[in-house]
């Protein structure tokens, strides 16, 4: 497995985690208030930051299991599966930012339309992870 | 299982030839990582153009004489 492979397969799992933070919290702050929580800088921050901490451990774990790999460049076969995991990425990012414009025109959630597009990137990236192990593990033709 | 190129080749053969040249060793020569040469050995993956012509000059051979297509 490729430094890029297990690069995708770390960031998936690093998001999810982060995902499953940022919407835990979110959902609980909702309940508290009986209606969807406006969005807050500290979580969203908070959200990244445990991204960045966490990506980098999780990268250093990776470099050091094959220390040989860990500065390999993008080669041909790399960059074609990027962009393509790029591209499959772009299309979720598209549908659940239409989703929730189109959600936000019956019923007017400024609230519930920021945690969709928050969420429609997250599952973007997500998929842009997903679709690069796919490319890596059963072929680019 | 993703669709498999129509386009043959005998990289494996021709680095086993060549002094049993490691798949590392062949991919720094032209310029991609170990696994693009085990995923073009294995024929997940067709190289460019490019790659494909620098491969048959490390073994010295014609473009023809490593890659072919498939029922030929």
């Amino acid at each position: 497995m490729s430094f890029h492979e297990k690069s995708a397969w770390v960031m998936g799992a690093v998001l999810l985690i982060a995902a499953a933070w940022y919407f835990r919290t979110v959902a609980a702050a909702s309940a508290a208030l009986g209606e969807v929580a406006p969005p807050l800088l500290p979580l969203v921050v908070g959200y990244i930051v445990l991204i960045i901490v966490l990506s980098i451990i999780a990268h250093i774990l990776v470099a050091v299991t094959k220390p040989s790999e860990a500065d390999d460049t993008l080669d041909e076969r790399d960059r074609i599966i990027a962009s393509r995991a790029g591209s499959f990425g772009g299309v979720l990012l598209g549908v659940g930012v239409l989703t929730g414009l189109g959600g936000y025109l019956f019923d007017y959630d400024g609230n519930k339309l920021f945690h969709i597009a928050f969420g429609a990137m997250m599952v973007a990236q997500l998929g842009e992870y997903a679709a690069k192990i796919w490319y890596y593990r059963r072929g680019v033709v | 299982m993703a669709r498999r190129p129509p386009i043959t080749n005998r990289v494996k053969e021709l680095r086993e030839a060549h002094g049993n040249m490691s798949q590392a060793a062949l991919g720094k020569e032209i310029g991609v990582t170990r696994q693009t040469v085990i995923a073009i050995e294995q024929g997940r993956y067709s190289p460019s153009l490019e790659s494909a012509f620098r491969i048959s000059r490390v073994f010295g051979v014609g473009v023809e004489d490593v890659f072919g297509w498939a029922g030929d």
